[in-house]
């Protein structure tokens, strides 16, 4: 039985009105490297080597600044370290995978690859493997070729148009989407409401705290059904 | 030297990130109670990068009310049509309209 062909199918036509709304983000990031000073190549080269757009924005920028290279790790650590909450979502998921697969597939767990494989994380084992690595490759050769072009693009398109916003109203889909039960919803509130309440928090730690509060309030809410 | 340095470092510690649970638990028993507060990763981290997209460096909340009514528009296009394209285009129509008739 061969049922491959149309989940890689589902894959691509998942990730591709995702990327959508990254493009201005891949802009941003081509202006931030060609302003940093960093050789562009080199710059660039954090988009197969980090892969993730907010810490690469990170590193790039403190760079240019010239800040030390521990700080300028550290900093953009925090801004990835939600990735070790995806890393354990998905943990339960990925037992039943084979070992090369725990290893590939870690290096593809960005946010938008998280939020579309979560809602198949009770397909059986090989087609849930199968989608996770369409949609993973997908959006990383968007996220490669597009990071590359916006180094010449980046400089062209004028940012009063206001592209940006796309990438919040791209995440408040994959938020609504999620949300299969009225504790996620209001999980979801209270997170957004602690992370106005620590957004003085340096290197926007604030995130965290309102993810982990969102995280710890969605636990007590199940207790009590 | 420095700059390549720094990218190579974040690049480990980042596919750190993301594989030590997976890596580190594939073996084990995973509680059922730590189970279900999984779930509540995604739409918790999802909501928390929404809202610090729309916070300035200064720390300052940025939501008018083209971001607002886009926002809003987001949400129940997702809600009702599960259509990513659809949520987008329709999400950023309200937006830059929006946008256009406050001038």
């Amino acid at each position: 039985m061969n049922d491959t062909a149309p989940l890689i199918r589902q894959g691509i036509r998942d990730a591709l009105p995702i990327f959508l709304p990254v493009i201005p983000f891949t802009l941003v990031l081509g202006i931030a490297i060609l302003e940093s000073g960093i050789f562009p190549a080199l710059g660039w080269s954090s988009s197969p080597i980090i892969f993730g757009g907010a810490s690469q924005l990170t590193l790039i920028t403190l760079l240019g600044d010239g800040v030390a290279v521990a700080a300028a790790v550290t900093a953009t650590l925090i801004v990835n370290a939600r990735h070790l909450m995806y890393s354990a979502a998905m943990a339960p998921t990925f037992q039943r995978q084979p070992g090369w697969f725990r290893w590939v597939g870690s290096y593809f767990l960005v946010d938008q690859v998280f939020a579309l494989s979560m809602l198949r994380i009770h397909d059986d084992p090989r087609s849930f493997r199968t989608y996770y690595l369409s949609v993973g490759i997908t959006f990383w050769l968007c996220w490669v070729v597009g990071t590359g072009v916006a180094l010449f693009l980046g400089p062209v398109i004028p940012q009063s148009w206001g592209f940006g916003f796309a990438v919040p109203v791209m995440f408040m889909g994959l938020l609504v989407t999620g949300i299969d039960r009225w504790p996620k919803a209001a999980a979801a509130l209270i997170a957004a409401a602690a992370t106005l309440l620590a957004a003085d928090l340096p290197h926007r730690a604030g995130l965290l705290v309102g993810a982990l509060v969102g995280v710890l309030s969605g636990l007590l809410l199940e207790r009590r059904r | 030297m420095t700059a390549l340095l720094a990218i190579v470092l974040s690049g480990m510690g980042t596919y750190f990130s993301r594989a030590v649970f997976i890596i580190a638990l594939a073996n084990r028993r995973i509680p059922s109670h730590l189970r279900l507060a999984m779930e509540y990763v995604g739409p918790s981290v999802m909501a928390a990068l929404v809202v610090t997209m729309l916070i300035s460096p200064a720390g300052d909340l940025m939501l008018g009310v083209a971001e607002g009514l886009a926002l809003l528009t987001a949400g129940l296009v997702a809600w009702r049509s599960r259509n990513h394209l659809l949520t987008i285009v329709l999400a950023m129509a309200v937006f830059w309209g929006v946008r256009a008739l406050l001038g």
